[in-house]
């Protein structure tokens, strides 16, 4: 574990060039990944077999993609007469074409899909998966994204995120879409603009700040029914920035009055009891990030004249400055988000007036940036804890973006002008639950 | 004292309302023991003087906790459906013109900060002067940024921009309860570019008459 997290904090500092030279060339070079299945600096190819019919080549599309956008493989899409032989994996040709694994989607006997990962060296099927295919549109898709996160799974120990979404503002409203940028829905909510929304751990309730006339309230609202509520107390004065904790039993949140803005927890659990963190005066305190753990938030705080990163226990006790800046000369640092696996924090910090991402490593306390071109701002973990979604003005507009810190690689999410604010959600939610 | 009171009566809304508990009884100071007002009453005119004041101070402070209530409770309607933030509707009724100017003026603010400059502290006594002769106007200040910064992170600066408005006016005389605050963060800037210019424009308070002076 220990060696795991070491081997971590130097993939990170290995990384930065890797990811400037991604941000200037567009390319895709390969980075460093220690992990239990993995050699370092080579993913493992996959190959996604043809199939017999046009309703499985749907589902095929959706699995490939989604297994191409985990960057976790190589992914190849050899040819029938290359890949098939009787309608069967040709496991020669298979390993002439160099990979180990590929993965075949099969109609099973009751109109259900049998996906199955197959080991080319040895002829047999590793893993398998029956799926019951709704019948089309988003429910199908999040069933393909479900199949592909365990296709991830098997391979490399850990699931993928196709089957999250990433909840972000845009002309004011809320909107919804899955990582591989399809199923862009908006969020019926409160208020215009909504502002900061945020997921619950379970995926089906979500917080965020709604503009209504006459307040600046913190909403809560069940992804399923629609129902909303008020957190008590946020009827007054401008209440912003939302986290549940790791254990969706507390929501921290920063409340603004006359005197400052300061970071709150109140219970969801119990439906009661606000409990203030801390106690600034004509300074703010806001962006509350919670580590994994529960037991320590990071945030925001003005309290050196401009706003930086600072961290506290979930008591409010031993507040302290976390990533490290020179007073006067650090552009402001906002936005931070706790990685899941509890080692790192992202952020956007400016660097000459303009918005950069940047990751610290919590071992080092070391800050590295990951952007250069264009504003860069909010950056948001994937559950995977290796894939951030962050706004960008790269290319020409202001819409999302996702990289993936481990290979560099870059790719637009949604091509809607004037995205923001994204949040990625746990890896269930309301929207990938089978319906 | 006036101070004191205004600021307690919204958070002792806010504790009650966090704890669930009934709507909060509105905000008071305990009443004096009426062996305390009979010998204030006996002692000296003074005394009954300064007990009026505080009586007043106690209904003032009531209409406010009446008035935040329902506000809170307009606020947790709205969230039942899709309702924009709307500006209040500017009021001019009863105003000469020159006043509506002077009140609207905006005063503006240094990068990151929320200290009212020296050169606005003018801006805002032309305003004292307005709200000394029309003592049943009321206003909106509303605070605004700069583009740079976390969205989230400037609704914080805005609303102490706009507080900073309110406390320069409040310490001048005028009654907080005539002062409303808002912020919108960097939502409604004056000018889009992403210069030093425009950022000199949209830091600033909007000032908006919510109720006439007549």
């Amino acid at each position: 574990m220990r060696g795991g997290a070491l081997a971590a904090a130097a993939a990170m500092l290995a990384a930065p060039a890797v990811l400037r030279a991604q941000d200037s060339t567009g390319s895709a070079p390969v980075g460093v990944r220690v992990g239990i299945t993995y050699t370092p600096g080579t993913r493992p190819s996959v190959a996604v077999l043809p199939v017999a019919t046009a309703t499985l080549d749907s589902v095929r599309a959706v699995l490939q993609r989604d297994l191409d956008f985990s960057d976790r493989f190589e992914v190849l899409m050899p040819p029938a007469s290359v890949a098939m032989r009787g309608g069967a994996p040709n496991y020669p040709g298979l390993t002439a074409l160099g990979t180990d694994l590929a993965v075949a989607v099969v109609a099973g006997p009751a109109g259900d899909v049998d996906v199955q990962l197959h080991d080319v060296r040895t002829g047999s099927i590793r893993s398998h998966l029956s799926v019951t295919l709704p019948a089309g549109g988003e429910p199908l898709r999040q069933a393909v994204h479900r199949a592909a996160d365990e296709v991830v799974r098997w391979v490399t120990g850990s699931p993928g995120v196709a089957a999250t979404a990433i909840l972000f503002v845009s002309d004011g409203r809320l909107w919804r879409v899955d990582p591989d940028g399809q199923g862009l829905a908006n969020v019926p909510a409160a208020g215009r603009p909504t502002l900061s929304p945020a997921w619950s751990p379970d995926g089906r309730t979500i917080a965020y700040t709604a503009f209504v006339p006459g307040g600046r309230p913190l909403v809560l609202q069940d992804l399923a029914s629609g129902s909303r509520e008020v957190v008590p107390g946020t009827e007054y004065g401008v209440n912003i920035t939302p986290e549940f904790s790791p254990d969706g039993r507390r929501l921290a949140y920063a409340h603004g009055d006359e005197n400052g803005t300061d970071v709150y927890l109140y219970d969801v659990a119990r439906r009661c009891c606000v409990t203030r963190l801390t106690v600034g005066r004509y300074y703010d305190n806001l962006s509350p990030t919670w580590s994994p753990d529960g037991q320590r938030l990071a945030f925001v705080s003005s309290r050196p004249g401009s706003p930086q990163l600072y961290v506290m226990s979930a008591d409010g006790s031993g507040q302290e400055a976390l990533a490290p800046f020179d007073y006067g000369s650090t552009g402001q640092s906002n936005g931070p988000e706790w990685s899941p696996d509890g080692q790192a924090v992202a952020f956007h910090r400016e660097v000459g007036g303009v918005p950069q991402v940047f990751v610290m490593d919590l071992a080092t306390r070391t800050v590295r940036q990951l952007t250069g071109e264009g504003r860069n701002e909010d950056p948001t973990w994937a559950p995977d804890g290796r894939h951030l979604a962050f706004a960008s003005t790269r290319g020409g507009v202001r819409q999302l973006w996702i990289v993936d810190l481990e290979t560099g690689r870059l790719r637009p999410l949604v091509t809607t002008g004037g995205a923001r604010l994204p949040a990625w959600s746990p890896r269930r939610t309301f929207f990938s639950e089978a319906r | 004292m006036m101070t004191r009171l205004w600021r307690a009566a919204p958070v002792l809304v806010l504790l009650a309302a966090a704890c669930g508990g009934p709507p909060a009884p509105a905000a008071t100071t305990p009443a004096p023991a009426p062996s305390d007002a009979l010998r204030a009453a006996a002692d000296s005119a003074a005394a009954a003087r300064r007990d009026s004041v505080a009586a007043a101070a106690r209904a003032d402070s009531l209409a406010r906790a009446e008035r935040e209530r329902v506000r809170a409770d307009s606020v947790r309607m709205a969230v039942q459906h899709i309702s924009s933030d709307t500006a209040p509707q500017a009021v001019a009724g009863g105003l000469a013109a020159a006043d509506s100017a002077l009140l609207a003026d905006a005063i503006h603010f240094d990068y990151n900060r929320a200290d009212i400059r020296a050169g606005d502290q003018a801006v805002l006594d032309r305003k004292l002067a307005v709200l000394a002769a029309h003592p049943r106007l009321e206003i909106q200040i509303a605070g605004n940024c700069d583009e740079r910064g976390s969205d989230e992170y400037n609704l914080a600066l805005g609303e102490r921009r706009a507080a900073a408005a309110k406390r320069y006016l409040v310490a001048h005389g005028v009654a907080a309860a005539r002062v409303a605050i808002v912020s919108y963060g960097k939502e409604h800037p004056l000018d889009p570019a992403h210069n030093e210019g425009a950022w000199t424009k949209n830091r600033r308070d909007d000032f908006v008459v919510t109720k006439g002076a007549r």
